[in-house]
């Protein structure tokens, strides 16, 4: 299981089960991110409208083809609004 | 450095006192509050809700005030930055820099709300007239994002 976790916009519009179990092909981020278009394609369309910043168990990754391990936190981060 | 993330409304003379307690040998405090407005350009606006990443949010601000702190040598800073449900004329963040001689906290201050605005994991969503809306940092954020850079002390 890893667990997934959406931020602003796109939290409204993620699936509430945010423990997802994935497919055997899917391995690396890349992998997920194609994965989470098919499985909800909305989600999928507002993830490749915006810049999204990956955040793998609290540190921010730039690689995509990082191997997702058992228990991984993966958030996704749209662009931010603070201040 | 202290950074502090709050679901309830806060005091920020309060904060700014508690801050200040015992720090005799410091000669200047600069602070800046954000306010949530009850309008953006003339549109209505009657909550402002901010979303955050628990524990990664905290750390990302201590971050960025770290930095901030050490570049413009203020021995502290203090952060307090509102998330969930924020009503018209509440504060939504306090920035405090602490230092020997006032320029240097002038910067730090300003320099740390323009970071706050386009790198602080905080993701801002207006309701009012419009409907709700996710805001996005605007062209002249990251303009002074990309001008702060640069500043040093």
């Amino acid at each position: 299981m890893v667990k997934l976790v959406f931020l602003g916009k796109l939290r409204g519009l993620a699936r509430e089960d945010a423990e997802v179990a994935l497919p055997a092909d899917v391995g690396t981020l890349a992998e997920l991110k194609d994965w989470i278009a098919r499985r909800d394609p909305d989600l999928g369309s507002a993830m490749a409208a915006t810049q999204v910043q990956y955040v793998v168990n609290q540190c921010v990754v730039r690689d995509f083809s990082l191997p997702i391990a058992q228990n991984d936190e993966i958030a996704f981060l749209p662009p931010m609004s603070g201040g | 450095m202290q950074v502090r993330l709050t679901s309830q409304p806060f005091d920020p003379q309060r904060e700014e006192a508690a801050f200040v307690a015992g720090r005799a040998q410091m000669g200047a405090l600069v602070s800046f509050v954000g306010l949530c407005r009850d309008n953006n350009e003339g549109v209505a606006v009657r909550q402002l809700h901010i979303d955050h990443y628990a524990g990664f949010t905290e750390k990302e601000i201590a971050r960025l005030a770290q930095d901030v702190a050490a570049r413009f040598a203020c021995p502290d800073i203090l952060v307090v930055h509102r998330v969930g449900d924020i009503a018209p004329g509440e504060a939504i963040v306090l920035v405090a820099a602490l230092s020997h001689h006032r320029a240097n906290a002038f910067d730090a201050v300003r320099v740390l709300m323009d970071y706050l605005k386009t790198d602080a994991p905080l993701w801002k969503k207006e309701t009012g007239a419009k409907g709700a809306q996710w805001i996005e940092p605007r062209a002249e954020d990251r303009a002074r994002r990309a001008e702060a850079e640069g500043k040093s002390p």
